[in-house]
């Protein structure tokens, strides 16, 4: 199915950068609908962003991954001057994921050292982070994998060039508005929904199962504080608490704080 | 017929755009079904419900005072996804609204009055309906004095119409005053040389402190950025405006227009306000009642 | 004219009812809470609940509802829905919420989809016993005058049934043969029996000039103690039966022409509430949200609270902020 490329579609790019899941997009991609979303598009670019080498100017970039390596970095830069759309994809690219769990608690030589036996940064590996720490990012879906209908709307909307409408409120608002039981009230799991951003319509708690958190803390409103205030109410120890805050947002600063303050206690 | 659905917008024709600055366009509307053209009134400081559909809604104050039944002006800034979405859009094409909603200013009661309207920047929209129909009927109302705050030259709305005014104003009863802030701004700059007494570098508050306005048989109108809005009172006070001579118009972030969505509530419990409804035209003294409504 | 139910013939009147529209009453399936769903098999009613954590609210203001199919060209088709349904085991204090809905849903600018709701939906009542979180009585509503069309009082082996409205009267012409005439010493049962319940009230609240107390405590502590351990969730107002703020978007289907208009619940406790243009927000902290709430949930109107003391914000709140214990905070020192 070959469209004719046509000037007035928008060019867009699906790059990847270092990935946990990866290739979010091309696994969605199997859908049906997508498939004709997508060829609304003119695909310009569908790689690894590490080959990233074209010379043409995109509509719009979407980006997976995280940021862990200077030369993720140099590639980010270039897509970034060469789009005028940014939009980062997946947990990864919004807030560094799972590999940033233990940002700032161990050193980047610590972790060579775990991983590879040796001290040097022979990779020249940067701490994970989310590629709004390096560029500016417009747009961002956030998720670990991301929501299909979030994506499929996400592109609807910029292809009709507006701004795409993600939700900024927590998943339980999801919970109530499906009227799912709240996991932490009665049966006291360790559910992160009240500080994580909805869109996966509380895919987890309509399991009765508590929320991890994958699709990463409210930008500028999450209370961390008050999550460990509430876990701890219901038993769970600091530690316990913390990693699982951590497991996907340790990029957060107050998160990090939580981290932190915990540690120098701990040393002392 | 069925029973009418507030929230259900009209269909409308623009019949005009108009270009005022980068990120401001005049749109002229006319609304197509004939059956309501004959019951759409409205008054200087409604609003509307403006629609793109598929995109979402905004509330918009109509900016011209009614003379043609079934048209009006938006003055439409692009700021997010609706104003975006209606900026694309072109004579012939439609918008779709639903309204006229909110108080609206007293024009009635300020009728026989002096008119002091204080505007910055966008908020000059809703205060040139009040304007307008002053000016529409101009015995009704006495000296009309306009102070309008801008950025620049290139930001200022309706250029070529309050130029005018701030010309030959006069002749009309009316003084019409600027203030600018780009102190590199030569086309503010000769204006200023024009008249300096009507047109100064600064904010608006400028043009207080250096008129001589008195608030007898007076009424203020305020409509700018919410952070004008302290100063301009109290430059108003100081010079012996009571609270009631004081009318300002408020911006929320408006989901309904009509008293249902919540999103415009303000006030603690002792003087809970929608601003949709009771508003968005409040006295000052209300401003004093209502807990963080200025 | 008061009827009387036997227990026994509880099932028999649920099958008239069913004439009247769908019958949504009270369950609670394994690991769920209570919820108004729709009854299938009378066996699984339950008209001892405490309380659900959605109120009855639900079926009139839809948690998330397609108000109109929208076509670029062709503007908005509105969406009717008039099912008829039946609910059945309505709480007064759900009821008297109901009431203060009716007052901003059905105004000058009646919103056609609560209203038609409302009109297409018969609500039955049913009398209940207060947990440790109720507090109906300090706000007025533990008795419902109006707002309903039957509502049954439950006496020992029986109900005691009030007739509210025609419709109900309708109803009780219908099943005739399963209702008798309330006896005077029925009377006497259903006057102790409410009598009874006024007593097991453990949990009160002064309102007396609440509205001029909350408006002097802008700065009481209070505030920011609970801000700091509060998620600003959403999850009080979204169980609150007298909450009534909605939020709206368009949504278009791929071929970029057509989509729906759609609405869904939302709070103040959420931080894009107060948020306007320019990225200004009236309510920036949830101090100042939470001082909202309180403040909104205190007065409808001059005449009138927004609560109506049912308990399910401090139920429901996993922060566990006491809704009632703030209050009297606030009032008490
Ligand atoms: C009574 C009244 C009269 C008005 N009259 C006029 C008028 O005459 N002319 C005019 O141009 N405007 C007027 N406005 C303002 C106008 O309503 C707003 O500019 C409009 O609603 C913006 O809608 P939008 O969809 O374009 O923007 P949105 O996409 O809703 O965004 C608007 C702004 O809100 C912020 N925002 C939105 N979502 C988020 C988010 N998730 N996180 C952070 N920030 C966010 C952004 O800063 C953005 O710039 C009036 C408003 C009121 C209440
Ligand atoms: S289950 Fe989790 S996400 Fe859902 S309401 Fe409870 S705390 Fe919030
Ligand atoms: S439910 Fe509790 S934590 Fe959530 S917003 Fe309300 S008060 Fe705050
Ligand atoms: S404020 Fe709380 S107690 Fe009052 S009606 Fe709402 S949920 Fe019930
Ligand atoms: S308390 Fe908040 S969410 Fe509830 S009705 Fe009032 S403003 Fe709306
Ligand atoms: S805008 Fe919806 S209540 Fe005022």
């Amino acid at each position: 199915m070959k469209e004719p490329a046509s000037e007035n579609k928008p060019k867009i790019g699906v790059f990847s950068l270092t990935g946990c899941a990866g290739d979010q997009l091309m696994i969605l991609n199997l859908e049906d609908t997508l498939i004709e979303l997508l060829s609304k598009f003119e695909i310009k670019s569908f790689q690894e962003a590490s080959s990233y080498s074209e010379n043409i100017r995109l509509d719009i970039a979407f980006v997976e991954g995280s940021v862990s390596t200077e030369h993720d970095l140099e590639k980010l830069k270039e897509i970034r001057d060469k789009s005028s759309l940014l939009v980062a994809i997946g947990d990864c690219a919004v807030n560094g994921c799972v590999q940033a769990m233990r940002n700032s608690q161990t050193s980047i030589a610590e972790r060579m050292l775990d991983v590879y036996g040796v001290e040097d940064n022979i990779y020249r590996a940067l701490e994970p982070k989310g590629i709004g720490e390096y560029v500016r990012v417009d747009f961002e879906i956030p998720g670990c994998p991301v929501e299909k209908e979030e994506v499929f709307n996400t592109l609807i909307s910029l292809l009709n060039g507006d701004p795409p409408l993600i939700p900024d409120y927590p998943v339980c608002v999801e919970c109530k508005l499906n009227g799912y039981p709240c996991v932490i009230i009665e049966e006291g799991k360790p559910c992160l929904g009240p500080i994580i951003t909805a869109g996966c319509d509380a895919r987890c708690p309509s399991l009765g199962l508590d929320c991890v958190g994958c699709r990463g803390p409210i930008k500028g409103e999450t209370n961390a504080k008050a999550e460990l205030e509430a876990l701890r109410k219901r038993g769970y120890p600091d530690k316990y608490i913390i990693n699982r805050l951590r497991f996907f947002a340790g990029n957060f600063p107050d998160i990090r704080i939580l981290g932190e303050r915990k540690n120098s206690k701990g040393e002392k | 017929m069925t029973v009418k659905n507030p929230l259900t917008p009209m269909e409308a024709e623009i019949i005009r755009v108009e270009e005022m600055t980068s990120i401001e366009k005049l749109f002229y509307l006319k609304l197509t079904d004939p059956q309501i053209i004959g019951e759409f009134h409205y008054n200087p400081g409604q609003f509307l419900e403006v629609s793109v559909p598929g995109v979402g809604e905004a509330p918009i104050s109509i900016c011209d005072a009614q003379r043609e039944p079934g048209q009006l002006q938006l003055c439409i800034r692009k700021v997010g996804r609706v104003t975006n979405a209606i900026h694309r859009l072109k004579e012939g094409d439609r918008l779709w609204i639903r309204g006229p909603y909110g108080n609206g200013f007293p024009m009635k009661l300020m009728e026989n009055h002096n008119l002091l309207l204080i505007a910055g920047g966008l908020g000059i929209a809703p205060l040139r309906s009040v304007l307008q129909h002053a000016l529409l009927y101009r015995t009704n109302y006495g000296l009309i004095t306009v102070m309008y705050g801008v950025r620049c030259y290139s930001m200022m709305l309706f250029r070529e119409e309050f130029i005018r005014l701030f010309r030959e104003g006069d002749k009309l009863n009316v003084k019409f005053l600027l203030a600018y802030e780009d102190e590199s701004d030569t086309k503010c700059y000769q204006l200023a040389c024009e008249r300096s007494d009507r047109c100064m570098r600064g904010l608006v508050t400028r043009l207080i402190e250096a008129a001589t306005i008195t608030p007898d048989n007076t009424y203020a109108v305020i409509c700018g950025p919410p952070v004008m809005y302290k100063f301009v009172v109290r430059e108003l006070t100081q010079r012996g405006f009571t609270p009631t001579q004081i009318y300002m118009t408020m911006e929320r972030r408006m989901k309904c227009g009509v008293g249902k969505c919540g999103h415009c509530i303000t006030g603690s419990s002792n003087s809970i306000k929608y601003v949709c409804k009771d508003g968005p035209v409040f006295t000052y003294w209300d401003a004093l009642k209502t807990k963080g409504l200025m | 004219m008061y009827k009387k139910l036997l227990k026994d013939d509880l099932e028999n009147f649920i099958f008239i009812l069913k004439k009247f529209g769908v019958v949504h009453a009270p369950v609670r399936e394994a690991g769920r809470v209570y919820e108004f769903t729709e009854l299938t098999d009378s066996k699984i009613l339950q008209l001892n609940y405490t309380r659900t954590m959605i109120p009855p609210k639900k079926f009139f203001l839809k948690p998330k509802e397609q108000l109109y199919i929208l076509n670029r060209r062709e503007g908005f088709k509105e969406i009717v829905d008039d099912s008829k349904i039946v609910l059945l085991g309505v709480h007064a204090c759900d009821i008297n919420a109901l009431n203060l809905l009716d007052r901003i849903y059905i105004d000058q600018f009646p919103d056609r989809y609560y209203k038609t709701r409302r009109e297409n939906t018969i609500i039955i009542g049913v009398s209940c016993k207060p947990d440790e979180y109720c507090f109906c009585t300090s706000t007025n509503s533990s008795y419902a005058l109006e707002g309903f069309d039957l509502f049954m009082h439950e006496i020992d082996d029986s109900y005691i049934i009030r007739i509210g409205s025609l419709k109900g009267f309708q109803i009780v012409c219908e099943s005739e043969n399963l209702l008798a005439e309330a006896s005077s010493n029925d009377i006497k049962e259903f006057k102790r029996a409410e009598a009874e319940r006024l007593k097991e009230f453990t949990l009160h609240l002064n309102v007396n000039g609440i509205q001029d107390i909350l408006d002097a405590s802008y700065d009481h502590p209070v505030w920011q103690e609970n801000a700091d351990i509060c998620f600003g969730c959403g999850s009080c107002n979204l169980v609150c039966p007298t909450c009534r703020c909605y939020d709206t978007a368009d949504f278009l289907n791929l071929d970029l022409k057509t989509g729906v208009r759609v609405r869904r619940w939302d709070s103040c406790m959420l931080k894009q509430h107060g948020l306007v243009a320019g990225g200004l927000n009236f309510r920036p902290t949830r101090v100042e949200r939470l001082y909202n709430r309180f403040n909104c949930k205190m007065s409808l109107s001059e005449d009138s609270l927004n609560c109506v003391g049912c308990g399910r914000c401090t139920v429901y709140c996993p922060a566990d902020i006491n809704f009632v214990e703030v209050l009297k905070q606030v009032g008490e020192d």
